[in-house]
């Protein structure tokens, strides 16, 4: 998470005058404090009284059987832990408000010690007795977050061009089914993962042609996408797709590849590395985004359509071409995440089996202050915290099961307001352009 | 047997059912342009809503003019009546009845939960003597339909409606549940079994209990030490995916308890079972699953190798009984309970695991039925019906 313009501490200069401003942001060191509370409440009040006597530890698996460097497990005692994880918080606290009075802007990285403090200290005691498989915890947290990245991305790259995508579910969505109906005629996934684009660009193209050619409000045009590609996608899947599961329904999923050494790093390489090939391009579209956006004259062009169309336009860009083939190349990307569902985690396609996913994946444009790495971070954080409820919830955590379904958006909710501050989207987001 | 739903849609001829576009969808526009695409999103609605919508009587059957006057209707929720689970056979329950009564009948499929209560209205407008609504989540649409429209008959599934003309079509699921727990506890090797669910709500968790109640059952009386995971019965609380759809979400639920060494998994809700046999797929290790509803191993091949059993909830029984009765005139509102004992529930049979099972465990398993029916074993659930 960073610190926003708004938490900056920062001196300027009034219009008129010569004296400076302090401006003091509360923000971050009211936020650690209500965590510390938090934590005191739940590790010490609230305690473990499920547990009979005894201090229960929790015990983190770091290795599976099948990785070459086996690492011993990590048990740590609930009582001692949760001791130091609380003094550690309370002393970053103390740290964090002391440096805003002095008008010094929380830096990055205390915060995200704090928030891993507190992890540690919540993990530890909510498995309390119980194992908490590591590699399965971060594995899972990335399956969920592959489709919310690739959706991010598209969402970044169509509104930084000045088009809102709310479609992205709906390509998602259409990419999943398309992935599945063309991977299993031809037998190939590679050819499943170019229709999926196909399907999402195509999605794209009606949003862009609407949105474009016709100036019709770009959000209400998404929400038609959705529901549409969701009718049509249930529409076939129960025509078509049920009766002849065999022939149109039952793909050949890509096979996970492990790349040799990396694949071997402790913890880290069987989650990261031994993966699906579009798990690998995922990892290829985040840094060329980011690369294209902000190194490239395409991306120049394309952020400046975005802010200032007017401005792009006196200087001979033609708008109306850049935010239309920009908006379908976002499309192409989001229905190849589609194809995640169906190629790389389910193995065939489910009615709505997208599950809101390109709703969160929205979110975490808007979270990430519509950059690319930002986005992805994003929806590692949401992607992290699904994975975390549901492991915890299996263990057997106190937490009521309702209230941990809830988890992923209370982090988010909290991240966002906590943490993100002011978001300012591409100024020209939304607006359709008319030459005058 | 249920084999495919591909039984209702081979009559291109029949009318097009009752829905409406401004049921399904309602907005504004001041946009011109905007009409067309809207046109479209709504079709699509209508496709998805009632792409079940024509559903008649099979070729040969009697003409309705000879037919008793009774036209029995059916909404299903968000899961369609292809979900290989409850609504597909509630859908075969009515069918079979129909077919037999020599009528007419409408069954109409809820896109999403905001089709619920448009999709029961248009079938109330459509003059259907009986509604059947499938499952817990319409209970609201029902309990406003039968309420407006007295001189209705209604039967819902797994939820109880108050009101003379709602007859509740229940199951005590928790007694076949608890034989699911007993096998599971009996076939696994490491110790560990797993369920989960899709959303918390009785018919899901109902399922649950009794797994547990099972597994404990089977290390009372054969001194096992067999845990199992993503229930608490005691707390109430587990491990949901937060949705019925077989995504993502379900696959790392299941891998999360495959990690914990579970090697018998049941997951409870439609078709996020697919998810989970993929994660057992991915895992290398031999795991088992345990269907609900129906017989997975027949309405779904594809998962037949890793199916250990199923727990059998006969929907399409209740249902054919009461659209039966109520044609012939004997229609209450006492609510209709599947039970091990009437045959509304039971246990599939092993198929492939046949051989992988204990031999007595046949044998056990009909003592446990027989100790369950005379009551001597306690079988509880908070969700049971009349609880």
């Amino acid at each position: 998470m960073t610190a926003a313009p708004a938490t900056t501490a920062s001196a300027a200069t009034t219009p008129g005058g010569a004296s400076p401003i302090v401006v003091r942001s509360w923000k971050a060191p009211i936020a650690f404090a209500i965590f510390t509370v938090i934590a005191i409440l739940l590790f010490f009040i609230v305690g473990r009284p499920d547990l009979d006597g005894g201090n229960p530890t929790t015990i983190y698996r770091l290795s599976e059987a099948r990785d070459a460097i086996q690492l011993p497990p990590l048990t740590l005692g609930l009582a001692e832990t949760t001791i130091v994880v609380v003094i550690l918080m309370v002393a970053a606290t103390i740290g964090a408000f002391l440096l805003a009075r002095a008008a010094v802007r929380v830096p990055l990285w205390l915060t995200t010690i704090f928030a891993v403090l507190f992890l540690v200290g919540f993990l530890t005691w909510a498995a309390a007795g119980a194992t908490v498989p590591m590699i399965g915890l971060l594995a899972g947290a990335l399956t969920v977050s592959t489709p919310l990245i690739f959706g991010s991305l598209g969402g970044v790259i169509s509104e930084r061009v000045g088009v809102v995508n709310i479609a992205i579910e709906g390509q998602l969505l259409g990419g999943a089914f398309m992935a599945a109906m063309l991977g299993t005629l031809t037998g190939s996934p590679y050819v499943g993962l170019l229709g999926a684009m196909v399907a999402g660009a195509l999605v794209s193209f009606v949003l862009a042609a609407f949105a474009i050619k016709y100036f019709v409000d770009q959000v209400i045009v998404g929400v038609v996408l959705n529901v549409l590609v969701l009718g049509l996608t249930s529409f076939l899947y129960s025509t078509v797709m049920v009766p002849n599961a065999e022939t149109f329904n039952s793909p050949e999923k890509f096979e996970r590849i492990a790349i040799p050494l990396l694949s071997e790093i402790p913890v880290l390489g069987p989650i990261l590395f031994r993966q699906t090939v579009i798990v690998y391009l995922m990892y290829l579209a985040i840094f060329l985004v980011w690369f294209g956006l902000f190194k490239t004259r395409w991306g120049l062009r394309l952020r400046s359509v975005g802010e200032h169309p007017t401005a792009a336009d006196t200087v001979g860009i033609n708008v109306r071409a850049t935010r239309f083939w920009n908006v379908l190349l976002a499309g192409a990307i989001v229905g190849g995440g589609g194809a995640f569902f169906t190629l790389a985690a389910v193995g065939s396609f489910g009615k709505d089996m997208t599950n809101g996913a390109g709703f969160i994946a929205l979110a975490a444009v808007i979270f990430g202050r519509w950059d690319p790495i930002r986005a992805t971070l994003a929806a590692l954080l949401f992607g992290f915290a699904t994975n975390l409820q549901s492991t915890l919830s299996i263990v057997g955590s106190p937490v009521p099961s309702e209230f941990m379904l809830m988890l992923p958006y209370v982090v988010t909710i909290v991240a966002v307001a906590g943490f993100v501050g002011v978001s300012r989207p591409p100024a020209a987001s939304g607006k359709p352009y008319m030459k005058a | 047997m249920i084999t495919g739903a591909n039984v209702k849609r081979n009559h291109p001829s029949a009318p097009a059912g009752p829905c409406f576009l401004e049921d399904t969808v309602t907005f504004t526009s001041r946009k011109t342009a905007l009409s067309g695409l809207a046109l479209i999103g709504a079709s699509a609605l209508v496709l998805a809503g009632c792409a079940a919508a024509p559903e008649e009587e099979t070729p040969g059957a009697a003409p309705t003019d000879e037919a008793p006057d009774f036209y029995p209707c059916m909404v299903s929720d968000a899961g369609g009546f292809d979900d290989k689970s409850f609504n597909q056979a509630g859908f075969m329950g009515l069918e079979d009845a129909a077919n037999d009564l020599g009528v007419e009948f409408n069954a109409v499929e809820s896109a999403d939960e905001n089709a619920y209560g448009p999709n029961v209205s248009s079938l109330v407008d459509e003059g259907c003597d009986l509604i059947v609504t499938v499952g817990f989540l319409l209970a609201e649409a029902t309990t406003e339909a039968s309420t407006a429209n007295p001189d209705i008959n209604f039967a819902i599934i797994d939820e109880f409606v108050e009101g003379e003309n709602v007859k509740p079509i229940q199951f005590n699921t928790v007694e076949a549940a608890f034989l699911a727990g007993y096998a599971a506890a009996s076939y696994s090797k490491t110790g560990f079994v797993g369920t989960f669910g899709g959303i918390q709500i009785p018919p899901v968790t109902i399922f649950m209990d009794g797994f547990v109640q099972g597994v404990e059952y089977h290390n009372e009386v054969k001194g096992t030490n067999v845990q199992a995971l993503g229930w608490d019965f005691d707390g109430q609380t587990g491990a949901f995916t937060g949705g019925f759809a077989p995504g993502t979400e379900a696959l790392t639920t299941a891998q999360g308890l495959i990690d914990q060494n579970v090697d018998v998994l049941m997951p409870v809700g439609g078709p996020i079972y697919q998810s989970a046999a993929e994660a057992i797929r991915d895992s290398d290790r031999e795991i088992a699953l345990i269907g609900v509803d129906s017989d997975v191993y027949e309405t779904d091949p594809s998962v037949a190798d890793l199916l250990l059993t199923s727990v059998l909830k006969n929907i399409a029984v209740g249902v054919y009984d009461v659209t039966t009765g109520a044609a012939e005139g004997n229609f209450d509102n006492t609510p209709f309970v599947g039970t091990l004992e009437n045959g509304g529930l039971g246990l599939a049979p092993f198929h492939d695991f046949e051989s992988k099972v204990s031999a007595e465990l046949a044998a056990e398993l009909e003592e446990v039925t027989a100790g369950i029916v005379a009551g001597d074993i306690e079988v509880t659930s908070p969700a049971s019906p009349g609880q």
